[in-house]
């Protein structure tokens, strides 16, 4: 029988970390407990999986690792309901389910030869975070052009993977440019809203992709931003949210439009959701 | 008020529809209110739908007769701006309550009261005749030719209920009154109904509400058509805590309908709208009937029949029974 | 051909040692689809159930699994377990519906076990309907009163006899052991013929309704549409072909389950995010989202309306939204071109 799409993998919580200074946000890496299991988990950057607190319930998450990674996989999730903050209480050692991947990701392969501008806002970094690192691994990185991340949270306890951040200052491969809404002590980076910076930075839309993710505020106003430098609506990507359940295209409820965010996205390209009623 | 004695879809209720119609254009062409919440015909024999009429060339379209059955107090919580209602005696006690627990201005809301002599349980006929294919009502008596049988009935034996048991057939509270008033039936016993349920032996109730319970399928039309339940978060929608399953088997259905009788204690004003709303003919308000009679006899409150009247859960008193409370 | 009621109700019973029979009785003051054991228990004279059969195959309430929950350690448990069916008495409209349903409970990715074990487990034995109810309007939407589709075995009463159609090779796998079919008298004939060829005598148009909605998201006709609806989901439990469904965990101490329950797209918290976001949080939305998903989006990606007609929406609204006025009502929109 084909395998039953509702039944999720065991997984191992092998590390529960909080991410921000507020305590929000943890990223819990979880382990692969057989080879088997790991080769049937073939993911790309942007896809998401539905992850189970048993006890509490399931809810989705984008993955935040890259397939580079192997043995496991994380998610940076912020606790706003009962399975998140299932999770975020939940001792490292602990098993979970995982369902996935779902979903489509970001098209790496129409980005091959082509420059990419990734702006990320808030927590929604985590699938931003997997194309980078995908980007990055040096078996990839030379079927990329330039790449630009421009990163921004309000103070800068509320960016993520901040070791990261760091080691891609320096990294030669990477454009990093982060910055925080207000000026804060011991800040010596850029200060602005991300519409902002990205008009500050400017980069070229020429042979070039935009990927942008965050709160709708920062989207809606990043995007005249990027029409402005001459960014096409097919050339410009984002990932939606929407309140998921079965994660396969037939509980109903992710539509927007005749197209489901859990199956046919989240990934989608401006230009595509040009023809979707704004109802998201 | 001048009793007049009115008849059934005689000549009074036409006269009553051209006061509502009347009232209703004053009421738009002053701007006095952005809409008129009343009936118009429905699409099916014997069943009128609720109709917000904001302009006036659609005022004609108001009806008004023993079919308009809807609780349109139910309305008033979910349409914005200045509204002018139509209310029957139990839609005014719910306007009455929904104003005293602050859900509504009073200064937005233009109450067009008519008396009311009762509506039609249409459940009650279609199970004998079938699904009606037409029907005609005149002088108090209901004709109806249905997929079974034709048949022809006084309007009492197919009053719905609620309407059996009503005690404030007038509007207790309204901007302005159309139509003659009732004489409210004098009952030798006003909970007969109530009495007779708990004169049954446990297991007997038990099997009842088993019975009943297991025909909900948790569609929520009662808590939706009831005016009172209008919590933005019903506790059966919140998922923390979890206080019920999504299990349609008897006993948690019960623990739903249970749990609204006792958030409705002391504000239910039997209008019966769970019940007729109901597609499945569940008993909902024996329940709701049982908890009045025991706040009336306890407390000796009705709710909302005065604005002057203070809600029950919102008074105490030295006196108050606490059989609940653990004795020494 | 035909076998008369006393024959067919013999090898019913029969077939009730191997399958769970799920058949028409009176219930709830009319009448449901529930599991018999003889022909006796079924109810001969019927409009249609108050609830379409839909539920044998996507139960309102459902385990997916089950789980136990040792220190860190949580062992899983597939709750998927079927057995042959047989629903019998199945309407057009209805049998048609699950067709319909087929095309949601498996996409070009995903083939939903829990429905589609239980749905190659049925054999479907279709009933045409004799009488037409007044809110009937399966003719507008491409059914009968008399259509096989959707059923294995189609049959038409005549009285003390069924007039049998085989249509699928299930079907026919079925009837294998029942020898006695005769053929029709010529009166028989005759009253088959009038059964097929009746029509519902309530007709809606939906010609042109989903390429008219193509071009009415943004049209005031949903300001008002929606403003009697009490937003409860009596008309989508009613529907034989509404599927929304939420996922929950039923939990007690250490072990629990992870059940769907049917879910409606007019329940404000539907789409809620954890956010509080809230994409149709207004009925305006909700009423928009059921008219397209029905009429437009089920179309654009199944190929067919998500409606049978069967009227059974009309008779639940407690505010008597009447779809097919609603249907009446798109239509006359007039777009404005621009």
């Amino acid at each position: 029988m084909e395998q039953n799409p509702y039944l999720p993998i065991t997984m191992k919580l092998i590390k529960n970390l909080c991410e921000t200074e507020d305590k929000l946000i943890n990223t819990f890496t979880l382990e692969f407990l057989s080879k088997e299991d790991e080769e049937n988990f073939k993911y790309m950057p942007g896809q998401f999986a539905e992850l189970s607190a048993y006890g509490a319930g399931e809810a989705p998450f984008g993955i935040a690792t890259s397939p580079t990674e192997p043995g496991i996989i994380k998610f940076s999730v912020a606790k706003v309901g009962c399975v998140s903050n299932a999770l975020h209480l939940m001792e490292e050692g602990t098993m979970v389910g995982v369902r996935g991947p779902m979903g489509n990701y970001y098209p790496m392969e129409e980005f091959k030869g082509k420059n990419l501008v990734i702006i990320g806002g808030g927590f929604a970094f985590t699938t931003l975070r997997s194309m980078a690192v995908y980007m990055l691994d040096e078996k990839h990185r030379a079927d990329y052009g330039d790449i630009t991340v421009i990163y921004g949270a309000r103070n800068p306890g509320l960016l993520l993977y901040k070791e990261e951040l760091a080691e891609w200052e320096t990294n030669p491969n990477i454009n990093l440019v982060t910055t925080i809404d207000r000026p804060a002590e011991g800040w010596t980076k850029r200060v602005g809203f991300i519409p902002t910076i990205t008009e500050e930075v400017a980069p070229s839309s020429v042979n070039t992709y935009a990927v942008v993710c965050g709160p709708p505020a920062m989207i809606k106003y990043t995007l005249p931003v990027l029409e402005k430098l001459g960014f096409p609506p097919e050339r410009i990507y984002t990932s939606l949210e929407m309140r998921m359940k079965c994660g396969l295209g037939i509980c109903g409820r992710c539509n927007i439009g005749p197209k489901y965010v859990c199956k046919d996205g989240p990934v989608f390209s401006m230009a595509q959701l040009k023809e979707l009623p704004s109802e998201y | 008020m001048v009793y007049l004695k009115y008849k059934t879809g005689g000549e009074q209720m036409s006269s009553i529809v051209d006061d509502i119609r009347a009232t209703a254009r004053q009421l738009l062409t002053d701007g006095k209110v952005d809409v008129v919440i009343g009936y118009e015909k429905g699409s099916l024999p014997l069943k009128a739908t609720p109709c917000f009429v904001r302009s006036p060339q659609d005022i004609d379209k108001l009806i008004w007769d023993e079919t308009c059955e809807n609780n349109l107090a139910a309305f008033s919580t979910l349409t914005e701006g200045k509204k002018a209602i139509i209310a029957k005696g139990c839609d005014s006690r719910a306007l009455v309550v929904l104003l005293q627990e602050n859900q509504l201005v009073r200064d937005d809301l233009y109450i067009i009261g008519v008396s009311c002599q009762g509506v039609i349980n249409k459940k009650k006929i279609e199970a004998e005749t079938g699904e009606i294919l037409e029907a005609s009502i005149a002088d108090g008596k209901v004709t109806v030719k249905g997929m079974v049988c034709d048949k022809e009935y006084t309007f009492t034996e197919v009053k719905d209920a609620s309407c059996q048991t009503c005690r404030y057939p007038n509007p207790v509270l309204e901007d302005i009154h159309i139509g003659g008033s009732i004489d409210v039936p004098q009952q030798a016993a006003v909970f007969a109904d109530v009495a007779e349920m708990e004169n049954k032996t446990a297991g007997e109730r038990q099997a009842y509400f088993q019975e009943q319970m297991s025909k909900c399928i948790r569609c929520y039309a009662c808590r939706n058509a009831c005016p009172l339940c209008y919590c933005k978060e019903c506790f059966v929608d919140c998922n923390s805590p979890k206080w019920l399953t999504g299990g349609v088997d008897q006993a948690e259905n019960l623990f739903f309908q249970a749990g609204r009788v006792l958030h409705l204690a002391g504000r239910c004003v039997e209008c019966g709208a769970c019940s007729r709303a109901c597609p499945q003919d569940v008993d909902i308000r024996a329940l709701n009937r049982k908890m009045s009679k025991d706040v009336f006899t306890m407390y000796k409150h009705e709710s909302g029949i005065s604005m002057d009247s203070n809600p029950a859960l919102n008074e105490y008193s030295a006196d108050d029974p606490e059989a609940f409370l653990v004795k020494e | 051909m035909k076998i008369t009621k006393e024959k067919f109700g013999q090898s019913f019973d029969a077939l009730a040692a191997d399958y769970q029979i799920i058949a028409p009785v009176s219930d709830a003051g009319g009448v449901n689809y529930k599991a018999v054991k003889s022909f006796s228990e079924v109810k001969q004279d019927y409009l249609n159930s108050k609830l379409p059969p839909k539920s044998f195959l996507f139960p309102q309430h459902e385990k997916l699994l089950s789980y136990k929950k040792e220190g860190k350690d949580v062992t899983i448990k597939n709750e998927l377990k079927v057995g042959k069916s047989i629903l019998f008495g199945v309407r057009p409209c209805d049998a048609k519906a699950m067709l319909l349903l087929d095309k949601v409970f498996k996409n070009d990715e995903y083939t939903d076990p829990y429905y589609y074990e239980r749905r190659d487990n049925s054999v479907i034995i279709g009933l045409a309907c004799n009488k037409i109810s007044p809110t009937c309007f399966c003719s507008s939407m491409s059914i009968s009163p008399a259509s096989s589709e959707g059923s294995d075995i189609f049959l038409i009463d005549l009285g003390d006899s069924y007039q049998v159609e085989v249509i699928t090779e299930k079907g026919k796998a079925l009837m294998a052991g029942l020898e006695e079919l005769v053929e029709l008298s010529a009166e028989e004939q005759a009253l088959v013929d009038t059964i097929k060829s009746a029509q519902t005598a309530s007709k809606v148009d939906v010609s042109t309704i989903t390429a008219k909605l193509d071009k009415m998201f943004d049209s005031p006709f949903w300001d008002t549409l929606h403003e009697k609806c009490l937003s409860c989901n009596a008309c989508s439990f009613a529907c034989p072909t509404c599927h929304c469904f939420d996922i929950s965990e039923e939990v007690h101490k250490n072990e629990g389950s992870r059940v769907r329950t049917w879910d409606a797209c007019m329940a404000p918290l539907f789409t809620l995010h954890g956010s509080g976001h809230n994409p149709r949080d207004k009925k305006k939305a909700r009423w928009r989202q059921r008219m397209m998903h029905k009429f437009n989006y089920f179309v654009h990606n199944n190929g067919d309306i998500a409606c049978v007609g069967c009227g059974r929406c009309i008779k639940s609204c407690p505010v008597n939204l009447d779809i097919r006025q609603v249907i009446d009502g798109v239509n006359n929109v007039e777009l404005v071109v621009d």
